[in-house]
């Protein structure tokens, strides 16, 4: 049904994070539904998708996050990145450690570039693309890269999990209802090689049929330190962990594109649907694997 | 202020801003949707057929469903449960008989948007599944017949030299054989939606002046033709109007009767004004598209490449039922030997039935598909003999005195030769496709052309029967008013309309009114199809309008005043001035319609097309570089538009070649939305170089204006996929191009 017949749900704007963490505890204890709403890019369209609400079914208190300036703060001390969970990808594209200035974190800002189209980059969010769960999360397989740490909060307090741990499948992970993504923790290498690439038909408000995101650190011939994060070639963001470990494995000369291959095969699980084929994601994932890889010297 | 003829400052040929430019921008142009709600309003919704084909054995009303603010229509409440179009094939609702998925059973209506969606899921349709048919080829083995007696909807022959005169398969074989170079091939196309941003909808209610129904359409005459087929009621109490229409492509040409039906019927059986919207996925699902086309070529020529034979089999995939087919079938056939002449020629067209949603209109209406075809098969009988395509298709195009497949002997405005060699000029065709043929790497480069032609205005004698109408008023103050069936889509007919007007009557742009068309005030002007808006009813329109401006000015004359007190006097005195004028087609038009042999179109417009494409030969993603054109328009009224539309079609095509595809599942549609059925973005347009060449066609509006509308769709898909080929140096020959389907098609693909 159409965005405009959605029923009137409650909506509400609470002065603080500690506040709207009280809300989502008090309504949780007492089996009362609530959205926190970011960009809504995400939420809004499944709404529009779903079936319509049965009358006098419950509908979620929707608790606006979106203006909460201390879920969108973006700072960098020494090598350490924070970036608000509430930050959206303008203001990634547009920040100075980011998109602009010394671009220390780049690999956000391009994969912010490629995310939707203008107007999905000025209300989305890194929060938004984690928690929806969808594999084919641009942000997410760019925070994979980093092996980035998700800050949690409620109010029974503060944890972090890294970002490889918080998918515990297709659209679950670990959060629990009362709490909400605070922020995202990046420890900058203080040199490295990045990639970025989405395959995806066309420019603009295109679904990644493959993408991958790299952070390499090369010294001497061999890399020392990778981190990857690919969309849309398994139930949840790859880590492509084998392929992390064979690319580590030895100097950068040694490596066989027939090897990686093989590593990037073991990391993957893509599926047939309505967008793409196996063959074909299968294919670009590898395609772009060795790109990254050519990139850094290795001969494949 | 006097205003003398000498004072006016003509239009025709400037780009003026568009009449509806304003109230589209800042919003306050009202779609059918934003019309204020009407006392007592319904929301009425479809229940449609899971399935492709079978029989419906019952309706299931669910007990525990609360159905008394519900109405509810079902096939026993149609008064005549047909479709009024070419054939009476088609119910308005099925009753037993179920031909395709989604075709619409049960309608119902309720005040409450949400308790009408509710119940829709209430409703259970017991239906026994018969085996379908959903591919021409199948089709036309006619084991499951699914339409008349062999699933043939339509069939033409078009015969020329050697085939024309003996038994045309033998006669045509011969000339074949006897040929220094033969080639043949065989190319397909798919089926592509017209996506309008605004989807159908209408509003209908009943009065005591009879039936109303305002909504998104096209063709307002064509959807009173099916209110009186199917209420049986007086002309004069059938009342349609168009709303602010947000495209349509040939989508709400024949479809708005469908959904206008539905809603007036809703209406009828609960007294109260019903409004029907369909979402995206409603009107990709159960909308009409572009007919999918399958072609095979056979062709000989010289060994210096002059072309001598053709035999061309196309089949064209209907759907369920007749709709427009034939018409779609029959302009597919006029252009499948394309811009080129043959001495001898054989063209048969087939249209078969298949379990899928009707198939209908469609910016170009069968030409794209058979272009398409010819298009890449000459490309194909360039490659044999070593020749450049474009020299080619240069040797062989038709020009002033050839003569066509049909035997139309061309003596007007023909600028094919001319709109070649500009396009091939200014894009540095030969150049660049000698560079892009040396070795590449990643990133191939590839360019490619096309050439082609466009009948305007109806088939043959069509026009002659549709007698297209169309009126120009006096309004006090001297403003006319045209008064026409012919709608303003987006396409900007009422601007050029309003240009042509001002020049013939000689009055400043700004007293020029557009009436609403509406069946009860405007007279039957013909669809708005065809690219005869322009060419067919603009010149009925400028002739009213140079009658009109004469009456006043020879009343100016006589008594003297401005043309403003001219106007009001003559008003005064004879109450109501206006000029109601009919088409007359040119006279030299001579077609005959059992043989499929004479003039088909009063005349052609003319292109060339040339698309430079990268390919990641890894990815297999294709990117256009730069897009030029030469097109001739006869004349450019409003460039600006013209320009829009010439762009706005190669982009079209430039989607349907490269990323538009319905993906089907056993006659189910599993990419209902925008999300996954992937049109080009701003982003995705090329660069457009367009060259407009005006060679003027004498019967034409504002100094020789021909038919533009559907033109720019049939060059940009066989354009694209020369430039693929060329820059991969894999045969193009099935759209579309996707990056997938590249894949499958290439070495690497072949080896997974
Ligand atoms: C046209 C269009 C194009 C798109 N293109 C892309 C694309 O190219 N790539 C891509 O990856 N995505 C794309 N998306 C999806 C979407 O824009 C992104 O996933 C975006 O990051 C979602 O963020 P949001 O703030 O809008 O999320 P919302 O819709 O506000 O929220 C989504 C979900 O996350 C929850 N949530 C939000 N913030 C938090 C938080 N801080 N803590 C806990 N839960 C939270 C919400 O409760 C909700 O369940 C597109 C969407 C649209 C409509």
């Amino acid at each position: 049904m159409a965005i405009t017949d959605l029923e009137l749900h409650s909506f509400v704007r609470l002065p603080t994070i500690a506040d709207v963490l009280q809300t989502l505890a008090d309504r949780h204890a007492a089996s009362q539904k609530t959205v926190v709403l970011a960009g809504g890019t995400d939420w809004v369209v499944e709404q529009e998708m779903a079936p319509p609400h049965k009358p006098g079914a419950e509908l979620p208190m929707v608790v606006d996050i979106s203006r909460l300036s201390d879920l969108q703060t973006i700072h960098l001390n020494g090598n350490l990145l924070t970036i608000g969970a509430a930050a959206t990808y303008l203001q990634l594209r547009r920040h100075p450690h980011i998109g602009m200035g010394d671009k220390r974190a780049a690999l956000l800002a391009r994969m912010a570039q490629d995310l939707g189209a203008l107007q999905i980059q000025a209300r989305g969010t890194l929060g938004g693309n984690l928690a929806t769960g969808s594999p084919a999360a641009d942000g997410v397989a760019a925070l994979m890269a980093y092996d980035a740490s998700v800050v949690l909060q409620s109010v029974r307090g503060e944890r972090t999990v890294p970002i490889t741990e918080f998918q515990t499948g297709y659209k679950k992970s670990v959060r629990a209802p009362d709490e909400i993504i605070t922020q995202f923790q990046i420890s900058l290498p203080t040199h490295y090689n990045w990639y970025w690439r989405k395959v995806g038909t066309r420019r603009a408000q295109a679904i990644s049929k493959v993408a991958l995101a790299g952070v390499a650190v090369v010294e001497s011939g061999q890399i020392q330190r990778i981190g990857l994060g690919m969309a849309s070639v398994a139930p949840v963001t790859a880590a492509l962990r084998n392929t992390r470990s064979y690319l580590c494995s030895a100097p950068l000369h040694k490596l066989t594109g027939a090897e990686l291959d093989a590593a990037v095969n073991s990391d993957c699980s893509p599926i047939d649907d309505v967008r793409s084929t196996r063959q074909y994601r299968a294919h670009c994932a590898r395609v772009v694997v060795r790109e990254f890889a050519r990139s850094l010297g290795a001969p494949v | 202020m006097s205003q003398g003829p000498s004072q006016h400052l003509p239009t025709v040929g400037k780009s003026v801003p568009r009449a509806d430019g304003t109230p589209k921008v800042i919003g306050t142009a009202r779609y059918v949707d934003d019309l204020p709600a009407m006392p007592g309003e319904l929301h009425g919704a479809t229940v449609r057929s899971p399935v492709p084909r079978g029989i419906l054995k019952s309706i299931r009303f669910d007990p525990n469903f609360d159905w008394s603010d519900i109405t509810i229509v079902t096939a026993e409440d149609v008064p005549l449960n047909t479709v009024a179009l070419i054939a009476e094939d088609q119910p308005v609702l099925a009753a037993r008989h179920i031909n395709h998925a989604y075709e619409p059973i049960v309608l119902l209506a309720c005040a409450d948007k949400r308790r009408v969606l509710l119940a829709k899921n209430a409703v259970s349709l017991d239906i026994e599944a018969l085996p379908t048919v959903l591919d021409v080829h199948e089709s036309l083995k006619n084991t499951h017949t699914v339409w008349g007696t062999d699933n043939i909807q339509k069939r033409y022959l078009i015969t020329k030299g050697r085939a024309d005169t003996e038994d045309s398969v033998s006669a045509i074989d011969a000339v074949l054989a006897e040929c220094e170079v033969r080639v043949s091939g065989s190319y397909s196309s798919h089926h592509q939606e017209q996506l309008y941003i605004e989807p159908q909808g209408v509003v209908a209610w009943w009065d005591e002046s009879g039936v109303h129904a305002t909504g998104s359409l096209q063709c307002p005459f064509y959807v009173h033709k099916a209110f009186l087929k199917t209420f049986g009621e007086q002309p004069s109490r059938i009342h349609i109007t168009q709303a602010v229409t947000g495209g349509g492509f040939g989508g709400k040409e024949e479809y708005p009767s469908i959904i206008a039906l539905h809603a007036a019927l809703l209406s009828k059986k609960s007294g109260k004004p019903v409004r029907m919207i369909y979402d995206r996925k409603e009107d990709i699902e159960a909308t009409t598209k572009r007919h999918p086309a399958f072609c095979e070529i056979e062709t000989g020529c010289d060994k210096d490449g002059k072309l001598r034979a053709i035999k061309m089999r196309v089949l064209m995939d209907g759907g369920a039922y007749l709709t427009l087919t034939p018409v779609v079938l029959s302009r597919g056939a006029l252009h499948a030997s394309g811009a080129y002449e043959w001495e001898h020629a054989r063209i048969e067209a087939l249209a078969l039935a298949t379990n899928t949603p009707p198939n209908g209109a469609f910016r170009g209406f069968g030409a794209p598909q058979t272009i398409w075809a010819i298009e890449r098969h000459i490309d194909k009988v360039a490659a044999v003999l070593g020749m450049d395509p474009l020299e080619l298709k240069r040797k062989n195009i038709l020009k002033l005195g050839s003569v066509t497949a049909t035997g139309q002997v061309l003596h007007t405005s023909v600028a094919g030769v001319e709109c070649l060699e500009k396009a091939r000029a200014v894009s540095e065709y030969d150049r660049r496709r000698k560079a892009y043929s040396e070795k590449q790497g990643r990133i191939a480069r590839g360019i490619g052309a096309a050439v082609f032609m466009h009948g305007a205005g109806f088939t043959g004698s069509g026009e002659r029967y549709l007698k297209g109408k169309a009126a120009v008023d006096l309004l006090p103050g001297g403003r006319l008013r045209i008064r026409t069936a012919s709608t303003d889509i987006g396409q900007g007919t009422e601007t050029v309309f309003r240009q042509i007007v001002s020049d013939a009557a000689q009055v400043p742009l700004s007293d020029v009114d557009f009436a609403v068309p509406c069946t009860t005030h405007v007279p039957d002007s013909g669809p708005t199809v065809a690219s005869r808006t322009v060419m067919v009813v603009g010149s009925i329109v400028e002739a009213a309008a140079r009658e009109v401006g004469d009456r006043v000015r020879k009343e100016q004359q006589a008594s003297g005043g401005t043309f403003a007190e001219a106007a009001d006097r003559l008003l005064a005195r004879e109450g109501e001035v206006t000029s109601l004028l009919q088409y007359s087609p040119p006279s030299y038009i001579q077609w005959d319609d059992q043989h499929y042999r004479g003039d088909a179109y009063p005349c052609f417009a003319w292109a060339c097309f040339i698309a430079e494409v990268e390919v990641d030969r890894e990815t297999f993603e294709v990117t256009v570089t730069n897009f030029w054109s030469a097109t001739d328009v006869g004349r450019a009224i409003n460039p600006t538009q013209c320009r829009g539309q010439i762009e706005g079609g190669a982009l079209q095509a430039i989607g349907w070649a490269l990323f538009e595809e319905l993906v089907w599942d056993k006659g189910i549609i599993k990419n209902p939305r925008m999300t996954n059925y992937i049109v080009p973005t701003a982003l995705d347009a090329p660069p457009f170089h367009t060259v407009l060449v005006e060679e003027p066609f004498s019967f034409g509006p504002g100094g020789g204006a021909k038919g533009i509308g559907e033109l720019p769709m049939d060059g940009g898909a066989p354009a694209v996929a020369a430039a693929v080929e060329h820059a991969l140096g894999i045969p193009m020959d099935d759209l579309p191009l996707t990056p997938e389907r590249l894949f499958a098609r290439s070495a690497s693909g072949a080896q997974t």
